[in-house]
C-alpha cells in the first residue's frame, strides 16, 4: 500500500489555482523527492496532506485515511517540518522540541539530546535568539526524534551550513533503513540525488514528472565526449556538437545512443567520458528559458 | 548620523498608521478632561466643594496628583488627566523608539540599513528625531485643546511643554535601554518597569507630601503647577534629563558591537516543563504575563474607585448633574456609582477576554499554529486552548475589578466584608463579557479575516451603549443588543438566576458555532 496516494488534485484560493490535478504516489519506506519552483504548489500539497486545507477535488489518501476527516489520528503516525520555521520568541528550542514531541504523545530524551548534539544546537536559548538555520534545526531535531511511520520534510535544509547537511543525510538514510518514509521537498538538488529513491517535478500546481531517476534520466541525453583515431566527419543522431578533427563534444538522445556508438566505433576510439544528466539538467530542462516557467513564479505565492 | 533625514521619512512612512491614534489620543484625554471638568465644577464654589472631599482624600491623591492643583479650574484639569496621560505619552515613545532601534537590530533589519550608506548613529539619530516631532505635534495639540476649551494661555503652554518634556525623557530613556538589552521586549520591560516606579514615587509622594515625587519624572511634571504657579523650571529638568539620556546612549553605542548589548538575555530552560505539555499548557505560557498585566492593572482601577465611593454621596449632592451618568438616578447613589465602575472593569474584562482570543488568531497567520496542529492536537483542542485562556482569564480580571473596587471602598467605610460584595456583584457581568469574547470566536471561525475588527466592534458596541446610553438618550433596540444591558446592575438591583443564564446560553451558542467554523476551514489564512 502506498503511503501518499493523491490523484488529480484541484485547490483554489479565490480565483487563483494553486493546484491543478496533481498526482503524486510515495511508497511505503522510500525517501520521495518533491520538486518544483517557488510557487509551484509543493507546500500546498503538504497542507492538504496534514489536513490544514481542504482540497477542492481530486483523491488524497494518507497512510490510508482521510488526511481531511483522520487528521488528528494520522497525525500521529507522522511528524512535519515546515518551510517557513517560525517560533515562539520567549520559549527555549528544547521547550519547543519537547512540547512538539508531547502533544504527538511521544517522549524520546536520549534521542533528542542525540540529535540536538549532531546539529550542535543550544536548546537553551529562546527562539527569538536563533537563525534561520537554528530554528530550522529546532524543527527538524523535532521531527527526527519521533517514532513518525511518515516525516513530510518541507525544504528542510535551505538554510543550513554544509556539515549540518552532511548530518542531516545521516539521519535521512537511517529513517530510511528503519523502513520508514519520507516526502522530501527540496530545492537542493544534489540532496536529492542523494537521498531520494523516487523523484516528482511539479510546476504550476501539475506534477510534470515522476519516476526513479533512472527513470527520468532515460527521457534525457548523456553528454559525451570523446577522441577518436580518424577525424571525425559526418556524426547524425546528435546534439549540440562541437567537433575539432579528432575530437568531439556532444549531447545525444538515450534512444539514440546506440546508432552514435556505431558510428563511433567506426571511427576508432580513443577515449571516451559519458556523463549522465545531472538532476539539475533535468530540472532546467523543464523550468529553463524556453519552457514557459523560467521565471520560477509560478502562480504566485503557492501557499 | 549620515542618512538619519531619510531614515526619518521611512520611519514616518512605517509608523503613519500608528502613531496619529497615540497623539489624537493624548488630545482627546485633555479634551474631553477640559469640557467635562469645566461644566462641573466652573463654579468657584464647586470647585471650593471638591478641594475639600477630593483634596482631603489620601487615595484620591495618590491617583492624581497635588492637591495644591485644585486651586484652578485648569489645575483641576491637570490633576485629573496629567498622570494618565504621562503614561500614554511615555508608552507612545517607549514604543516609537524601541521599535526603531533595538527592533530592527533584533530582527536584522537594522543590519541590511546599515550596510548601505549610512552611519552608525543614523538610526537612533532618526527614531530620536521622529519621537521629538511626535512629541511636540502632541504638545501643540493638547496646547491647542486646552486653550481653544478657554484655559488660560500661559498654563496650557506649560502643560503642552511639560508633556513634550515628559515625551522628550522617555524618547531619550528607551534609547539608552536599547543599547543595555538585546533584545526589544527587555528594552520594553525595563522603561516600564522605570515608568511604573516613577508612577508610584509619585503617587505615595503626593499622597504622604514627601520630597519623593522629586524622584519621578512624571512628579516633575506635575509639579511645574499649570494654572495655579506656573512653574517653568521643571520642565528645563526634564529637557535636560533627556539630553544627558542621549548622550550616555549615543556613547554606549559607539562602543558596542551591532546586536550586542550590555546585559546579555539570560538563557532558558534546555528541557520543558510539566506544565509545558499540552496546548493549553502552551497557550497559558504565550498569555500569562498579559493576563497578569491587566489582572494588576484593572485591580489598580478598582482601587482608584473604590477609593472615591465614601465621598460619592457628597460629590453628588455638590454636583447633581452626575447623577444623569448614574443608573438609579440619586436614591442608592454608593450603590449605583459601584455598579457604573464595575460595568468599566467588566467592559476592560472583555476587552482582555477579546485580544486573548484573538491571539489564537495572530498565532494561525503567523504560521505558529501549523506544527501544533500537524501533531495530534485536535483544531478544537487548539483553538479551544485559547479561549480557555480567554475565557477564564477574563473572569479572573472581572474579579479582580471587583476585589480591588469592594477592597479599597470597604477600608475607606472599614467595612472589609465588601471586598466579598464587590466581588460577587462583579462576577454578575461574567456572561455579557463571554458573550462579547464569544462575537470574536465566532469571527474566526467564520470570517477569520474579519474577526479582530467583529470583536472590537462588538466591545465598542457595548461600551458605547453602557456608558452613554441614557445620557445621549439611545433607542431601546440599540440598547437591547448590549449582552450588558440584559443582567442585573449589581449591586445596585437585586441579582436574578435567568437573565444570566440566558446571556450564558447565547454567549455558550456563539462560541460553539464560531468553534463549529474553524473545523470545517483552510488554516493559515
Amino acid at each position: 500500500m502506498a503511503a501518499i496516494s493523491i490523484s488529480g488534485l484541484v485547490k483554489r484560493f479565490g480565483r487563483t489555482t494553486a493546484l491543478d490535478g496533481l498526482d503524486l504516489t510515495v511508497g511505503e519506506g522510500e525517501v520521495h523527492g518533491f520538486l518544483g519552483p517557488n510557487g509551484s504548489g509543493k507546500t500546498t500539497t503538504i497542507r492538504v496532506l496534514l489536513g490544514l486545507l481542504r482540497s477542492d477535488a481530486g483523491s488524497v489518501r494518507l497512510l490510508g485515511g482521510d488526511p481531511w476527516k483522520d487528521a488528528v489520528a494520522l497525525h500521529g503516525r507522522l511528524a512535519y517540518v515546515p518551510g517557513d520555521v517560525t517560533l515562539w520568541p520567549g520559549i527555549t528550542g528544547g521547550e519547543v522540541i519537547d512540547l512538539l514531541g508531547r502533544l504527538r504523545g511521544e517522549r524520546h530524551r536520549a534521542r533528542r539530546d542525540e540529535l540536538l548534539d549532531r546539529f550542535d544546537l543550544d536548546p537553551s536559548k529562546k527562539a527569538r535568539a536563533y537563525s534561520k538555520g537554528n530554528r530550522q534545526k529546532v524543527a527538524l531535531v523535532a521531527a527526527l526524534a519521533s517514532d513518525a511511520e511518515l516525516l513530510l520534510l518541507d525544504e528542510p535544509t535551505s538554510g543550513l551550513d554544509p556539515l549540518m547537511e552532511a548530518e542531516f543525510q545521516r539521519c535521512v538514510r537511517r529513517v530510511r533503513e528503519e523502513g520508514r518514509t519520507i516526502l522530501l521537498s527540496s530545492h537542493i538538488l544534489a540532496e536529492v540525488e542523494a537521498l531520494c529513491d523516487r523523484v516528482s517535478i511539479v510546476r504550476l500546481g501539475r506534477t510534470v514528472e515522476s519516476g526513479t531517476l533512472a527513470e527520468l534520466r532515460h527521457l534525457t541525453r548523456t553528454s559525451i565526449s570523446v577522441e577518436t583515431v580518424r577525424p571525425i566527419t559526418g556524426l547524425s543522431g546528435v546534439h549540440d556538437a562541437v567537433v575539432d578533427d579528432r575530437h568531439a563534444r556532444f549531447d545525444v538522445d538515450d534512444t539514440q545512443l546506440e546508432p552514435v556508438m556505431r558510428q563511433l566505433a567506426a571511427l576508432g576510439v580513443r577515449s571516451l567520458t559519458s556523463t549522465p544528466p545531472t538532476l539539475e539538467e533535468m530540472f532546467l530542462r523543464h523550468y529553463g528559458p524556453g519552457n514557459g516557467a523560467a521565471d520560477g513564479t509560478g502562480n504566485g505565492d503557492g501557499r | 548620523m549620515t542618512g538619519a533625514g531619510l531614515l526619518l521619512r521611512f520611519d514616518l512612512r512605517r509608523d503613519r498608521a500608528k502613531l496619529p491614534w497615540w497623539i489624537f489620543g493624548t488630545a482627546l484625554l485633555f479634551l474631553i478632561q477640559s469640557t467635562q471638568s469645566q461644566n462641573m465644577y466652573g463654579d468657584p464654589r464647586e470647585l471650593a466643594g471638591l478641594r475639600e472631599t477630593i483634596g482631603a482624600n489620601t487615595a484620591v491623591v495618590a491617583m492624581s496628583g497635588p492637591a495644591q492643583l485644585l486651586e484652578t479650574i485648569g489645575g483641576e484639569v491637570v490633576f485629573e488627566i496629567f498622570g494618565f496621560a504621562a503614561i500614554v505619552v511615555a508608552l507612545m515613545n517607549m514604543f516609537l523608539v524601541g521599535r526603531y532601534t533595538r527592533g530592527d537590530e533584533e530582527t536584522g533589519r537594522a543590519e541590511l540599513v546599515l550596510a548601505a550608506r549610512v552611519g552608525r548613529r543614523a538610526p537612533v539619530g532618526a527614531a530620536l528625531l521622529l519621537a521629538l516631532l511626535a512629541d511636540v505635534v502632541t504638545g501643540a495639540l493638547v496646547f491647542a485643546v486646552l486653550a481653544g476649551t478657554g484655559l488660560p494661555v500661559g498654563g496650557s503652554l506649560l502643560v503642552a511643554a511639560a508633556i513634550t518634556g515628559l515625551g522628550l525623557l522617555f524618547a531619550a530613556l528607551t534609547a539608552l535601554a536599547a543599547q543595555v538589552f538585546e533584545h526589544a521586549r527587555a528594552v520594553y520591560g525595563a522603561v516600564g518597569l522605570f515608568l511604573g516606579a516613577a508612577w508610584t514615587a509619585r503617587a505615595a509622594g503626593d499622597a504622604a507630601d514627601s520630597g519623593l515625587v522629586w524622584v519621578s519624572p512624571i512628579g516633575w511634571g506635575q509639579r511645574t503647577l499649570p494654572y495655579v504657579a506656573d512653574r517653568w523650571w521643571p520642565v528645563l529638568l526634564l529637557l535636560v534629563t533627556a539630553v544627558l539620556l542621549v548622550v550616555a546612549a549615543l556613547a554606549l553605542l559607539d562602543r558596542r558591537d551591532l546586536g550586542d548589548g550590555l546585559v546579555r538575555s539570560r538563557p532558558g530552560r534546555p528541557y520543558a516543563s510539566r506544565a509545558l505539555g499540552s496546548a493549553t499548557g502552551l497557550a497559558w505560557r504565550l498569555q500569562r504575563g498579559s493576563l497578569a498585566g491587566w489582572v494588576v492593572g484593572v485591580a489598580l482601577l478598582g482601587v482608584a474607585y473604590g477609593s472615591i465611593g465614601d465621598s460619592i454621596e457628597q460629590f453628588v449632592a455638590d454636583n447633581p448633574e452626575v447623577t444623569a451618568y448614574l443608573p438609579g438616578g440619586a436614591d442608592r447613589i454608593v450603590d449605583a456609582y459601584l455598579a457604573l465602575t464595575v460595568t468599566v472593569g467588566a467592559l476592560l474584562a472583555a476587552a482582555f477576554g477579546v485580544s486573548a482570543a484573538l491571539r489564537a488568531r495572530a498565532e494561525e497567520t503567523s504560521g505558529r499554529a501549523e506544527p501544533i496542529l500537524a501533531t495530534t492536537t485536535s483544531r478544537t483542542a487548539w483553538l479551544g486552548s485559547h479561549l480557555t485562556v480567554a475565557l477564564a482569564g477574563s473572569g479572573l480580571v472581572l474579579l479582580a475589578a471587583g476585589l480591588g473596587e469592594g477592597l479599597a471602598y470597604g477600608l475607606t467605610v472599614g467595612d472589609p466584608g465588601q471586598a466579598f460584595r464587590m466581588a460577587g456583584a462583579a462576577l454578575v457581568y461574567l456572561p455579557a463579557v463571554w458573550a462579547v469574547v464569544a462575537v470574536a470566536v465566532l469571527g474566526i471561525g467564520w470570517a477569520a479575516r474579519a474577526a479582530a475588527v467583529a470583536g472590537w466592534t462588538a466591545l465598542g458596541y457595548c461600551a458605547v451603549v453602557e456608558l452613554f446610553a441614557d445620557s445621549f438618550d439611545l433607542p431601546g433596540w440599540v440598547q437591547r443588543a448590549s449582552p450588558f444591558v440584559h443582567l442585573p446592575e449589581a449591586p445596585l438591583e437585586a441579582v436574578t438566576a435567568p437573565p444570566l443564564l440566558i446571556v450564558t446560553a447565547v454567549a455558550a451558542a456563539l462560541t460553539l458555532a464560531g468553534l463549529a467554523g474553524f473545523r470545517r476551514r483552510d488554516v493559515g489564512y
